[in-house]
């Protein structure tokens, strides 16, 4: 058996509580009384076990007779179905305060996708579709040079979490943050997917709806606080003064 | 392409299903081939049957004795060769659907 995909599990997974430790220590998600290490793990193992379920049942094959399979993630898992569960999880997890814990875990989750898509180093895993680029590398013995692509979306997700560490230096409104990162994330994912080798085309609809969901939700949140910075005070008797 | 899968082995069946939609995609230009090992034949049909892998060259290896003498050990393994013969990659363990599609795109390429 092959352990390596173990590996990059664990790099992401560092990764991951490397920035929330460092974050921390400067404060962050202050409005937020939830554990974020705690909330990250659980989202995430629940969407690998739902995308993995996912994947079984899309190739007919029934979970619950082959109860073995389901650890072998290797033979696929569905990214759609267990990045809306982890989601899904996520703000079950953290109701009441989801906006404080998206913004919390966002630079973190992206720079976590980017050290596991960077660990394709170790994996010599980087390579997708052919290229003429100059920066494209081939396999050991072949003539074919090809898209880094896994690089590439290392690169994408570490740029949009060092944006949003520095964002977060001076707080936008609540949640903007955690919105941006899942517009970010789809889009960086929508932008490699089809430089990445894979067995017939598939609609990178889920990408699509990430960006959709992030940026709209970004737009409801800008528009909402300009509502409300628009408005004067409340006064000790409920009313208000006109706008300016 | 050469995978070597048994009926008894559950990586094989987790892997199974990709190979299947591998050789649906690039059955007409890659040859691809099954070694099943250490098996029974009963458990080989119902194997080959249930992950629709009828479109694979199938063998029965019951002594197991050629996967080791391509240079590979254990099941699964997943072998590429060149057309001429040479071996272009061995991959131990259950194969990934990334991994799959590139392989056999250098194959067809190369």
């Amino acid at each position: 058996m092959e352990f390596s995909l173990l590996g990059a599990a664990a790099i992401g997974v560092g990764v991951l509580y490397a920035v929330l430790w460092w974050e921390a220590k400067r404060g962050n998600a202050a409005a937020c009384t939830k554990d974020l290490w705690d909330l990250a793990l659980g989202s995430a193992a629940a969407g690998l076990v739902v995308g993995r379920l996912a994947t079984m049942i899309g190739n007919g094959v029934n979970p619950a007779a082959h109860l073995g399979d389901i650890i072998i993630v290797r033979a696929g898992v569905d990214t759609g179905w267990a990045s809306l569960t982890a989601l899904a999880v996520l703000s079950f997890m953290g109701r009441g305060e989801i906006r404080a814990v998206a913004d919390g875990l966002a630079a973190a989750v992206l720079a976590g996708l980017a050290g596991w898509h960077g660990s394709c180093l170790f994996r010599d895993a980087c390579l997708g579709t052919p290229s003429d680029l100059p920066w494209a590398t081939s396999l050991d013995g072949s003539t074919v040079t090809r898209h880094p692509t896994e690089i590439y979306a290392a690169l994408g997700f570490l740029a949009i979490a060092a944006l949003l560490l520095a964002w977060k230096l001076r707080p936008p409104t609540l949640g903007l943050v955690g919105a941006t990162a899942l517009a970010a994330a789809g889009a960086i994912r929508l932008v490699t997917e089809p430089l990445r080798p894979a067995l017939g085309g598939r609609p990178n609809l889920w990408y699509a709806a990430a960006i959709i969901a992030g940026a709209g939700s970004a737009m409801v949140l800008t528009a909402r606080a300009r509502r409300t910075r628009g408005k004067a005070p409340l006064r000790e008797n409920g009313t208000r003064d006109r706008a300016p | 392409m050469v995978n070597v899968w048994a009926s008894w082995c559950i990586p094989c069946r987790s892997e199974a299903p990709l190979l299947r939609s591998a050789n649906e995609q690039f059955g007409e230009e890659v040859r691809f081939i099954g070694i099943d090992t250490k098996d029974q034949m009963s458990g080989a049909r119902e194997f080959i049957a249930e992950f629709d892998l009828g479109g694979f060259e199938h063998f029965f290896d019951s002594s197991g004795d050629v996967p080791g003498s391509l240079g590979g050990r254990g099941v699964p393994l997943t072998f590429f060769f060149r057309a001429g013969g040479e071996l272009s990659y061995l991959h131990n363990g259950v194969i990934d659907e990334r991994t799959l599609a590139l392989h056999l795109d250098e194959l067809v390429r190369g």
